[in-house]
């Protein structure tokens, strides 16, 4: 299969069983939602790929079975995963108070610079609603990562969500892409340009 | 000049390699991208072609390098570039964005690679492709080209490519071919980088393989049962050849795949393209009736370790994607696959107005159908090449080459038919005068053979006797033939005379030193073949030994066979047959039917219960009327007990719910002060220790979060509560969730007794105001009967001395129902005192429940704390002391009397089954229905009671519902399904057998399919096949539908007696090997294998699947018996 992207960013959607994991990834893979979705079991992941400033990023996103016990199989993913997505239900305040527990799992399992993002999903549901907005703005803040309130099911900010984590690694990889190059100063005797081609033809060939 | 020669050879030879590549990948991938990136190396090689040797000056075209504006020069006379032209404009205006990613897109897709690859040769910067890339898509290149070569003088110099006389067609008549093809548009950005969908990937093989299976996926058990191992164990070299060879011209069409033919007609690693042209017409011997003419096709020589072979294909054919699939399997039959070994006499026919025929003549005297080659001395060519292919084995006789000097002469004056031997055959068409017909024979010699005959004999026993097919010439007489020898006469007989003959063929063509040479050679090749040969089967001793020791586990070693009437399965009348009033005795048949044909929907309500162990066979009609009476019984005095402990969960769940919603409406305000007292913020840590709901860390936070930080205090708090609790919550942040809590205890605890005083409603969010905190308790209380201590406390002696007795007899006596109403009734109000209790419980006094869990119950704790009533109640019947861990059975319930651990495990699984109820199968018109959800949240909820130890985990409820579909009866679903999960527990998270399963699976494919598990090997992370993980926890209860896993599935329990204890792993390495091809054409990696299988779900052919899967057992078996 020919590679046709640029970038490959490989996801991970994490978070209590029933939070709406696979609803978020359906609903950004297909755009559909389903009411009667059936519980994830083992492992799944949905392809898209998107256009981030021209550079054609295609995101595989694997969807993760939210109940403990499966934490063995699911974790095998995380250390591949650049970015994860934690998920929980605005209206189960446990949903919320457990995503502590998954950072907590996140940072045994993953690499220690994977991006990070927050959703509080099934922001639909108002009326019900247990975990406030401001709650989950903290609990962010206090991780230091991102947080956007999505509904899968009335399509609120779900595109939102990975095209800012996938911006995200994108920022960071490049950073970081910088960060081990030379810097191109102005003084420099040879051509900076075929030089930064090189660099980063070679980076990309590490990334793909 | 002949720098220039070998540059104009270089870009003839660029067009070449990009045609062939573009034609390749229509074969192989259905369509070409217009996009795609040999489309874009083939503009390139063009505009080189084109470029070279262009008149720019005298055209007017300075400073551009692209040929574009000689398209647009050229439109004028040419109505193809015309359009083409227009069509360039067109774009070109088109706005700046537009235009560049039409015309630069690939450089998009293969960003740097390109640009070097641009610095490097003699291919233009990208955008200027523009033109031809359009000509190509709308099929006019070729003509376009065409118009250039045959005005080149116009527009060229003298010594340009395209005004060469052969290179010019050339390269006209190259194009051709890529501008018959259609190419498509990607519908939108994101399908286009998609990677394609199973379906896709399906469908594609099943048009890449068509002609083979009719359209459908073979099922790829194209090797012998007995072959895998031997192939796996000899090396990989032999290997090839042998699949080569076994792709005999008869066989090709059945065996081999279409496509992979038409890539084996290409240069490749098993064989070296020796020549290939293409529109050499041949007459189909074989051709039905509606073939009239010779077909055009594409002749092929090739060279493999064993030897030449010459292939002819059908046009129809070489452009798969032109026709409709059906059409194509017709044209198999006319394609040549001709050994060159098995040929004896070349037979050439010139003729002045054709380019040339070659009828080849087997050792069997049949003459293969006669090739015509178009004009332009491709016959002399492709002679020529069979000369040097021979090379140094054998050679033509006479030689085609070598005398032409001398016999130039000769062959002009032989104008017989057939007239031999001929000295030589005229070189070169050109170079010929006038005459008329010239015909010659060659007969193709093997010296090696004729040197050396019992040696040749011997290396051939030995390899005979090895076990390899290896085919080799059969030795050839090689006396002269007589010219008028119809060939059809000779034969077997002419052999007796080789060795006569070998004399004079030395002493004629061949020296001795080149003998004695050749002796050498094939001493030592006999040698390492031997040895070769004896470590392969070294090998594949010691493989075949391995496979015994680790995998006959897998398998019963008593192979049950199967007869026709098997096939059907368990039908009615066999059922009868089986059945004789209701004992069922025969049961290795019962197994043994199932296994081979499955039950008849009808039976599988009555067969099930013994296949799952829950019947016994042999047992009356009475007998099993008994049992379910029993089961029934025992399964509602299960559901008693849990459901009384669910109706406590539901309690303190709607207390949370109300104190969740409480702290929302506060939370604002809450997150700016985070120490104050009246509206604390809402605190995590305190939180996940009253809500039940969605428990997903459960172990972790009973062990860590709450020991860790209460031990401590454990003891402050028993003797003082209140002021401990102020501290504490000002030291650990410890705020109003707690803090309500503990109020809430003593209000709780306090407003047992004298409940009738708060009988206003209340909500939580004035309840968490209020200084006094009884008013919310009371809130939670108000719905349910009201009971004062005394009436509580006879409930529950009642209710425990019931259990006890119960649980003190095995099996259950039947009740009459008025008691079990009457329980019933004992058990609701027991709900409602423990309700409360148990809320007395909640928040400050949990760890102190938790930590003595072992030393006394909640009770204890609770009349320690507070002298109710209760107390006294609790102490005169004795209860304090049967006090229970979570960990004993909870079916040795004591009647209400639960541990804060149990309540709390209950009510975190309650939650999940409910969640997953909910979402199992909804699409089925079974669970559409509500009732009929509950009857399986009971099932679950009833298993889980009994195996709280086990718990719920994702995936039960999967295993129920098929089950339930079935019976439509709680308690006899319940009874299988524990039997079925005697099994299958050990599948989950807890148990090993995964990792087993993928283990074997492992070995088994490495046994079994030597090629998939190299593939799987090269991708590393295969090792762990979690591809298979739901098939294997589930019992493919989620790939198929559900009408095939009732099918599956009792052949999987039908297997355990007849074939295999593991049957899961052979529909597995089914599943597996039905897609083999795919999987190994599209070099699937772990990951897309994941995404293919669950895209695949419910969509597989259940039937052959199990079939295969049979077929796998039975492979093994005999693998294994097989000493």
């Amino acid at each position: 299969m020919a590679k046709t992207y640029d970038y490959l960013f490989k996801l991970l959607l994490i978070g209590d069983s029933g939070v709406g994991k696979t609803c978020v990834l359906f609903r950004f893979s297909e755009d559909a939602f389903n009411t009667t979705f059936i519980s994830t079991i083992g492992i799944d992941f949905k392809i898209r790929t998107i256009d981030l400033d021209g550079k054609k990023i295609k995101l595989q996103i694997w969807d993760t079975a939210g109940q403990e016990r499966f934490r063995t199989i699911t974790t095998a993913y995380y250390r591949g995963a650049m970015g994860i997505m934690l998920v929980y239900d605005i209206t189960n305040e446990k949903s919320f108070e457990n995503i502590k527990n998954w950072i907590r799992n996140i940072e045994e399992n993953a690499s220690a610079d994977v991006e990070k993002m927050l959703l509080g999903n099934k922001c639909e549901l108002e009326d019900k609603r247990q975990v406030s907005k401001e709650r989950g703005e903290q609990l962010a803040i206090e991780y230091g990562i991102k947080f956007i309130e999505t509904s899968a099911k009335n399509s609120i900010r779900v595109e939102d969500a990975f095209f800012t984590l996938a911006r995200d690694i994108k920022a960071k990889m490049e950073k970081k892409l910088e960060a081990s190059n030379p810097p191109k100063g102005g003084h420099q005797l040879r051509p900076s340009e075929p030089q930064k081609k090189t660099t980063s033809w070679l980076s990309r060939c590490t990334i793909l | 000049m002949a720098h220039e020669k070998d540059f104009k050879e270089k870009l003839i030879a660029a067009v070449k390699k990009e045609v062939k590549q573009v034609m390749e990948e229509s074969v192989t991938r259905k369509f070409v991208h217009e996009e795609s990136g040999s489309v874009t190396s083939l503009c390139g090689a063009v505009e080189a072609c084109l470029s070279q040797g262009l008149r720019r000056r005298a055209l007017g075209l300075f400073k551009t390098s692209s040929t574009t504006a000689l398209l647009h020069k050229i439109a004028k006379h040419s109505p193809e570039a015309a359009r083409i032209s227009k069509r360039v404009q067109e774009l070109e205006n088109v706005d700046n964005g537009n235009r560049r990613s039409s015309s630069s897109s690939d450089s998009l897709t293969k960003p740097q690679l390109k640009k070097h690859a641009s610095l490097s040769s003699v291919i233009a910067p990208l955008p200027k492709y523009l033109w031809i890339r359009l000509a190509l898509f709308e099929k006019q290149l070729a003509k376009i080209i065409d118009y250039l070569v045959s005005n080149a003088n116009r527009y060229y110099e003298k010594d340009a490519l395209v005004a060469d006389p052969d290179y010019g067609t050339i390269l006209s008549s190259l194009l051709v071919g890529p501008c018959a093809l259609d190419y498509t548009r990607m519908r939108s950005l994101d399908n286009f980088c998609t990677d394609p969908p199973a379906d896709e990937l399906v469908q594609r093989h099943r048009i890449s393989s068509a002609g083979v299976g009719g359209g459908s996926t073979p099922p790829s058990n194209r090797r012998h049962p007995m072959q895998p191992n031997f192939r796996r164990s000899l090396n990989a070299s032999s290997e090839d050849t042998l699949s080569s060879s076994c792709c005999s011209r008869s066989s090709a069409h059945q065996l081999g795949i279409a496509r992979d033919y038409v890539e084996s007609l290409h240069q490749n690693s098993r064989a070296t393209l020796l020549f290939g042209k293409n529109n050499v017409t041949v007459m189909p011997s074989n051709a039905s009736s509606n073939v009239q003419e010779p077909m055009p096709g594409y002749l092929s020589l090739h060279q493999t370790a064993h030897g030449l072979t010459i292939k002819w294909t059908p046009n129809q054919l070489m452009n798969g994607f032109v026709d409709e699939t059906q059409d194509k399997s017709v044209y198999w039959d006319y394609a040549l696959h001709v050994r060159l070994d098995e040929i004896v006499y070349v037979h050439c026919h010139q003729e002045s107005d054709t380019g040339g025929t070659v009828i080849l003549v087997g050792q069997d005297g049949v003459q293969r159908p006669p090739i015509h080659f178009p004009k332009g001395g491709h016959m002399l060519a492709f002679l020529s090449c069979i000369e040097t292919g021979l090379l140094p084995r054998g050679r033509l006789d006479p030689p085609l080459w070598s005398q032409r000097s001398s016999g130039g002469g000769a062959v002009g004056k032989n104008n017989n038919k057939r007239r031999r031997p001929l000295p030589a055959l005229a070189p070169d068409t050109t170079d010929t005068n006038t005459e008329t017909t010239r015909d010659y024979v060659f007969r193709i010699i093997d010296n090696s053979d004729h040197t050396d005959m019992p040696k040749r004999t011997e290396l051939m026993d030995t390899r005979a006797h090895l076990g390899g097919s290896l085919k080799t010439r059969v030795q050839l007489a090689s006396t002269s033939t007589s010219s008028d020898s119809s060939c059809k006469s000779f034969s077997i007989e002419q052999q007796h005379s080789a060795s006569a003959t070998a004399d004079e063929v030395c002493s004629g063509g061949v020296g001795t030193p080149p003998v004695a040479c050749i002796r050498a050679v094939c001493d030592s090749m006999k040698r390492q073949i031997i040895s070769r040969a004896f470590y392969g089967w070294l090998a594949y001793c010691r493989h075949l030994s391995t496979v015994r020791t680790h995998l006959s586990g897998l398998v019963n070693a008593n192979i049950v066979l199967s007869d026709e009437r098997d096939e059907q399965g368990i039908t009615e009348e066999r059922w009868s047959e089986v059945c004789v009033d209701g004992v069922v005795s025969d049961y290795a048949e019962v197994y043994r039917l199932t296994y081979f044909g499955g039950i008849a929907h009808s039976l599988r309500k009555e067969i099930w219960p013994y296949l799952l162990g829950h019947y016994k066979f042999g047992t009356t009609q009475q007998q099993r009327n008994e049992l379910a009476e029993e089961t029934k019984q025992a399964y509602e005095n299960t559901m008693s007990e849990w459901l009384a402990v669910e109706a406590i969960v539901r309690q303190r769940d709607k207390e949370n719910q109300a104190q969740a919603h409480a702290k929302l409406s506060t939370g604002s305000a809450a997150s700016t002060s985070v120490n104050d007292n009246t509206t604390p913020p809402p605190p995590p840590h305190s939180q996940q220790e009253h809500h039940l709901s969605n428990e997903v860390f459960e172990d972790e936070l009973l062990s860590d979060d709450e020991h860790e930080s209460m031990d401590e205090e454990e003891e402050a708090c028993l003797t003082e509560a209140q002021p401990v609790k102020k501290t504490r919550r000002n030291t650990i942040k410890y705020e109003s969730g707690d803090d309500e809590n503990e109020d809430e205890n003593e209000a709780t605890v306090a407003g047992v007794t004298p409940i009738g005083k708060y009988d206003h409603d209340d909500d939580g969010e004035e309840a968490q105001r209020s200084p006094d905190n009884r008013e919310f308790c009371c809130s939670n209380i108000e719905h349910e009967p009201v009971n004062n201590g005394e009436s509580i406390c006879d409930y529950d002696n009642d209710l425990v001395n019931d259990t006890v007795e119960q649980n003190q007899e095995q099996i259950f006596p039947p009740d009459d129902t008025c008691y079990t109403e009457e329980m019933k009734d004992f058990i609701h109000n027991v709900i409602v005192t423990n309700a409360s209790v148990d809320m007395s419980n909640l928040g400050g006094d949990e760890s102190r429940n938790v930590g003595r869990a072992s030393g006394g119950g909640n009770l204890d704790a609770v009349t320690e704390e507070n002298n109710s009533s209760l107390d006294t109640c609790i102490e005169t019947h004795g209860l304090a002391s049967p006090a229970r861990s979570a960990c004993a059975s909870p079916a040795s319930s004591n009647g209400g009397v639960y541990t804060q651990e149990l309540l709390e495990t209950f009510g975190l699984n309650l939650h999940r089954i409910e969640k997953d109820v909910q979402r199992c199968d909804r699409n089925y018109w079974y669970f559409t229905e509500k009732e009929n959800l509950d009857k399986l949240r009971n099932v679950m909820c009833t298993y889980v009671w009994e195996h709280l130890d086990i718990g719920y985990m994702q995936g039960m409820c999967d295993l129920v519902a098929p089950l339930l579909v079935i019976f439509n009866e709680e308690s006899v679903t319940y009874a299988c399904f524990c039997h079925l999960m005697e099994r299958m527990v050990e599948n989950f998270p807890n148990g090993q057998q995964m990792d087993c399963h993928f283990a074997n699976m492992r070995s088994l494919i490495q046994i079994l399919d030597a090629e998939m598990y190299e593939l799987m090997h090269q991708h590393g992370d295969y090792t762990h096949f979690y591809f298979c993980y739901r098939w294997f926890l589930l019992d493919f209860k989620r790939e198929l539908v559900y009408a095939d896993v009732n099918a599956t599935w009792e052949v999987i329990w039908a297997a355990q007696q007849v074939a295999s204890q593991h049957f899961v792993l052979f529909i597995a390495l089914a599943l597996l090997e039905t897609y083999r091809d795919i999987i190994l054409s599209n070099g699937m990696d772990f990951t897309d294998i994941i995404k293919f299988f669950n895209e695949m779900a419910e969509r597989h052919d259940s039937k052959s699947v199990l079939r295969l899967a049979r077929e796998l057992v039975l492979q093994l078996q005999l693998l294994i018996e097989n000493k």
